[in-house]
């Protein structure tokens, strides 16, 4: 008994002097050492996909169990991505310690993928392993890689746009970010706690051009809405959870994402480009450090390129794909499909429509809006 | 055998003093340390005995500071209101067949976590359900009202979820209580009220002020209620500490507000002790024996 006393306290001594060593050390930062290349190989085993909810079939006829069957792979795939932030501070830690919960691919915003690669975070990929990736991926979505053009360390999963999401039974005359802030609607409007996402589309519904935007456009745009949440006029700001709220009915309008009618569920709520415009993004697909079964992430992301695969994502997501020869595929299936503007934007659908915005300056600026709008959506 | 007799209540205490140590001191040193280190995400925190960090982090932040005392505070009374009598009945009046049946249905929430309950509280307050018609038929809201997302809502949540900790210590000491004690009181001529200010209330005492604290400590820091059932003005102290952490990556902020908010609920539960009285806290002397 006295011995076993003994060892705990002897234990605990050192653990107290690690913490005492430890003083010194950086918290955070980038990580230390060099950059990892994915390691390709045998594709066995376990493989863990973390994405955003609605971003798969993960039925028994859905694409996930095809990956499984195909490769003998078994996977868990989860949906534990809210929103870009939160699931950057939930992994962080972790990451920091070259460890990424098991979880070997991670599909994230293409800013995120671009600060994560910047931190040390993710491993890059050698072009050889993504092969089918590289030579499928649609040209308007090679343009628009600015974060990470030659495809280093990301590749898209999908694409889409940021607009509104209106109940058309009980909001219908809603087609402008400025009708969100009408009186009518106090309380039955939700926006998307991503900076990148909401506050571009207000500055243009308040006649700011994006391309010449600077940080006080961006705080006034912030400005604004914090005012509107002070009023009670918004009365949630969500990640992907906005769906809950237009599928129960507790919001009439919401700033959401293109493809996310599986999600609410509901005939009588649709996706609207809101007239001053959307916002163009797309999400990639990463491998994080020490991610236990690289060989399987590479081979998932070949076989999501492949354009039968992503024929079925896409038909089960709607979002804009990101592989060339889905919409021939999709033609034949369902005409309408091949002719749906959210999977098949034409230049047309998205002339009013901008990119993803980075807040202007250096990063110090970038991080005082980022605060501010923070400051802003945690009430 | 001497030797031995004066280890034993260092043994005794070992367990819980190991346990002590590894899961409050240590962490508290840890989150201590971070609380005075400045930096930003991308260069890293480095310990700089930034002490500003501490009135920086109350910076701005007075209105969810009111809000988490009020909240807390209000929720810490409706559920003595509510407790009180719910464990008087349970310990006095009901046959001790009901008696087990009921304390199982006080128990019995415990059986889902907390997060999924308050989750369900969602669906069941969603503004086109029927408890909030009800609610607007009998002009308890507005007809264009809601509850979701308001401040009630939050209260109420905190009420629910943490009414089972004020009802058990109340029911505990009731349960004690001399029936033998209140006759005496008739005997006297005491009416039933005076019977209940004059015995029953100060018997029951050391269960009341445990059953407010155990429900206003963790209500102080609570998120959750006020993430789920709350909108965008009804922001606690925790979801300002939870945001800092998780969403802005702000350690050194985080650790001092919760160091402060820490410090803020020591403070209050010591000046709450002393005005209750050690007695009411600890049981007469008399009564320990």
């Amino acid at each position: 008994m006295l011995t076993k006393l003994g060892l705990a306290v002897a234990c605990l001594a050192t653990a107290l002097g690690m913490a005492a060593c430890g003083s010194d050390d950086t918290v955070g930062g980038a990580r230390e050492g060099d950059v990892q290349v994915a390691e390709s190989g045998p594709v066995e085993g376990e493989f863990t996909v973390s994405s955003w909810p609605g971003y798969i079939d993960p039925g028994k006829d859905g694409s996930v169990a095809e990956f499984e069957e195909r490769t003998g792979v078994s996977v868990k795939y989860i949906e534990d991505v809210n929103s870009n932030v939160t699931f950057f501070g939930k992994l962080r830690p972790l990451l920091d310690q070259g460890k990424s919960g098991d979880r070997d691919l991670i599909v994230v915003t293409d800013w995120m993928a671009a600060r994560m690669h910047d931190l040390g975070y993710l491993q890059e990929f050698n072009p050889d392993d993504i092969q089918t990736a590289l030579d499928n991926l649609a040209p308007q979505f090679e343009s628009e890689g600015a974060y990470d053009p030659d495809h280093k360390f990301s590749i898209p999963w999908q694409g889409g746009m940021t607009g509104i999401w209106v109940n058309t039974s009980e909001a219908d005359e809603i087609t402008s970010i400025n009708d969100l802030f009408d009186p009518k609607y106090k309380g039955r409007v939700t926006m998307l706690d991503e900076v990148r996402d909401t506050v571009p589309l207000v500055m243009r519904a308040d006649g700011v051009d994006m391309e010449s935007a600077t940080k006080e456009d961006w705080l006034a745009a912030i400005d604004r809405i914090g005012k509107a949440a002070d009023s009670g006029q918004i009365r949630r700001f969500t990640g992907n959870d906005y769906t809950e709220d237009l599928t129960s009915g507790n919001a009439v309008a919401s700033i959401g994402w293109s493809g996310d009618a599986y999600l609410i569920g509901r005939d009588d709520v649709e996706w609207r480009r809101p007239v001053e415009g959307c916002n163009l993004w797309f999400d990639t697909m990463a491998i994080p450090v020490g991610a236990p079964n690289t060989a399987a992430a590479l081979e998932f992301i070949n076989f999501a390129y492949e354009p039968k695969v992503q024929a079925d994502i896409a038909e089960f997501v709607t979002y804009v794909t990101p592989v060339e020869g889905v919409k021939e595929i999709l033609g034949k299936r369902d005409p309408k499909l091949a002719k749906d503007p959210l999977i098949f934007p034409d230049a047309e659908f998205t002339a009013d429509c901008v990119p993803f915005s980075e807040p202007p300056g250096d990063a110090a600026d970038v991080a005082e809006v980022e605060e501010a709008y923070q400051e802003v959506i945690s009430g | 055998m001497n030797l031995r007799r004066r280890l034993i209540p260092y043994g005794l205490l070992g367990p819980g003093g190991i346990w002590l140590i590894l899961f409050f001191l240590l962490p508290m040193y840890f989150m201590g340390e971070m609380a005075l280190r400045s930096g930003s995400l991308t260069e890293g925190y480095n310990l700089t005995w930034e002490w500003a960090n501490f009135p920086d982090s109350l910076d701005g932040r007075g209105e969810q500071i009111a809000r988490t005392a009020l909240y807390s505070g209000a929720a810490t009374v409706l559920a003595l209101l509510i407790a009180y009598p719910l464990a008087y009945a349970i310990a006095v009046r009901a046959s001790p067949r009901w008696r087990l049946l009921l304390l199982f249905s006080v128990i019995a929430p415990f059986f889902t976590t907390y997060l999924i309950r308050t989750i369900g509280w969602k669906t069941i307050l969603a503004d086109s359900s029927p408890i909030v018609d009800v609610l607007q038929f009998l002009a308890l809201i507005p007809d264009d009202g809601r509850v979701l997302a308001t401040s009630g809502a939050v209260i109420a949540g905190l009420t629910y979820n943490f009414l089972p900790f004020m009802i058990l210590p109340i029911y505990a000491s009731l349960e004690r209580l001399d029936l033998s004690l209140l006759e005496a009181a008739k005997d006297l001529y005491a009416s039933s009220r005076q019977a209940f200010l004059k015995v029953t209330l100060p018997l029951s005492a050391p269960g009341i002020v445990a059953g407010v604290l155990l429900t206003f400590i963790p209500a102080f820091g609570d998120y959750i209620n006020a993430e789920i059932l709350g909108g965008t003005n009804q922001a606690m102290i925790g979801n300002k500490i939870q945001s800092l952490y998780l969403e802005e990556s702000n350690y050194p902020e985080a650790a001092a507000l919760s160091f402060l908010m820490m410090a803020a609920v020591l403070i209050a539960v010591l000046l709450y002790i002393r005005l209750a009285g050690t007695e009411a806290f600890m049981g007469s002397e008399e009564e320990r024996g």
